[in-house]
């Protein structure tokens, strides 16, 4: 009974949901028009349902902000004092939304002015942690593939500046993304889509059971 | 929309996994290609308890619930295989997530690994952590484990970006043994530079194949390798056929 409610229940649960999810996407309109229709309309459904299992899940992973952080300060564990301003500011970040609604202005104002702002700022540091992960690579690892990843790295960054007289630069730059970068990308993209396809295809017929007990 | 040509594509595939399972049931092992990025994965294991640190394997932004679901999977996969011989080594991994769909079967991984070992008590739900639910604030919360804590070995295996850079610069300053699965073009080029192994495209779902042994992934695996043959062979076939019609 156990092994049923642990195993064969949840097994079974994935591969009827995946199942009807994919057909609705995949079945064409020639054929079975109707049963299309209908699977169309369960597709829709369990989307939705997993939609609200999502929702309790931010649910779960605010619980698991507070337990983690709170305990940091509770126990004045090292950088305490991080997480105790992480706490104060998931605290006032609630206050806008509960008192002028979802699309009050104050709520907008705090989206604009304070959250858009700290992810600009975080998301412009990846540029400098890229030049110097370039800048470790030739200090640590001096291989062919190291010099031949920055001299790309660097045609293609000087060509992207408009320089003048550098034309025939801008024309290399050209060529690398939109030749061998090209084909590169699509050959991974290609393998990555085959590899998510064996994937699903495991956690459809049961091989893979990441939901299972067993 | 070329959907014949997905449906085609996702029966053949069906097939041939279910064939290759029951086949792979029996006889010999199914023999993989190397892949570099895996195969000191485990031993790294046991360098990082012998230097007294912890193991931090970063899952990256995806969830269950988007495209970067089976990445994620994925990802999991190697959760399983490293936190078993992390645990059996008695170092205690912490797992960070970017999506909160992905904390509960993180956890659920986590503490059937502790299960297996008869060590439920050691298990800490604590250890998985949700960080940020934007992917550039996730990245920066996971750098912040990465440098704060102990940790002496980081693993990124999910779905990441161009910000997983983030991560990997705080791995670099520390000099930490760093690996890396990613499929993303973005997130390749930005770990090429400060990761000692990284798997790049497909090689992201051969991690359980490599890191767990387990047949029902190596027959996949098989598969998988199958079927990108297949594919290669209609995309030359395709651009003979082009040449030659003019």
């Amino acid at each position: 009974m156990s092994r049923l409610v642990k195993q064969w229940i949840p097994i079974l649960i994935a591969t009827i949901t995946g199942l009807v999810v994919l057909a609705g996407y995949l079945l064409p309109n020639q054929l079975l028009t109707y049963y299309r229709g209908r699977l169309t309309e369960w597709r829709d459904v369990l989307v939705e349902w997993a939609v609200i299992v999502a929702a309790f899940a931010f649910a779960l992973g605010l619980f698991n902000i507070l337990r983690v952080h709170g305990g940091r300060v509770v126990h004045l564990r090292k950088g305490w004092f991080y997480s105790l301003v992480l706490l104060l500011a998931a605290l006032v970040a609630w206050i806008p939304p509960v008192l002028y609604g979802p699309s009050g202005t104050q709520t907008q104002q705090m989206f604009d002015y304070v959250i858009g702002p700290l992810g600009a700022s975080l998301a412009a540091l990846v540029a400098f942690t890229l030049a110097l992960a370039a800048f470790r690579l030739l200090r640590a690892r001096r291989s062919t593939g190291a010099v031949f990843f920055i001299l790309i790295v660097a045609v293609v960054l000087l060509g992207s500046t408009p320089f003048i007289g550098m034309g025939w630069l801008a024309d290399a730059r050209d060529w690398i993304v939109n030749v061998p970068g090209m084909a590169g990308g699509r050959g991974l993209l290609l393998g990555a889509a085959l590899g998510t396809m064996i994937t699903a295809l495991r956690v459809f017929v049961g091989s893979d059971r990441p939901h299972s007990e067993f | 929309m070329h959907i014949e040509a997905i449906l085609l594509l996702t029966l053949s595939g069906l097939v041939l996994v279910a064939l290759l399972i029951l086949r792979g049931r029996r006889g010999p092992r199914p023999t993989i290609r190397p892949l570099p990025a895996f195969q000191d994965l485990r031993d790294e294991t046991g360098r990082t308890a012998e230097r007294g640190g912890t193991i931090h394997i970063a899952l990256g932004s995806g969830g269950l619930n988007g495209e970067d679901a089976v990445s994620s999977l994925a990802g999991l996969q190697m959760v399983e295989a490293l936190a078993g011989d992390a645990i059996s080594c008695s170092v205690q991994p912490i797992i960070t997530v970017g999506d909160p769909t992905l904390l509960p079967l993180a956890q659920d991984v986590l503490r059937r690994a502790y299960e297996r070992r008869g060590l439920t008590e050691r298990y800490n739900s604590d250890q998985v952590r949700f960080v940020a639910p934007s992917p550039v604030a996730y990245a920066a919360g996971a750098a912040n484990v990465v440098a704060a804590e102990d940790v002496t070995t980081n693993v990124m295996a999910g779905a990441f970006g161009a910000e997983v850079s983030l991560i990997a610069d705080a791995g670099a300053r520390r000099t930490l043994p760093q690996l890396a699965a990613v499929a993303a073009p973005c997130a390749i080029g930005a770990l090429y530079p400060t990761t000692d192994h990284l798997a790049v495209g497909e090689e992201l779902y051969a991690a359980g194949a490599y890191t767990t042994g387990e047949r029902h992934y190596l027959v996949s695996l098989v598969a998988q390798d199958v079927l990108r043959v297949v594919l290669v062979l209609a995309i030359l076939g395709a651009a003979v056929l082009a040449l030659v019609g003019g």
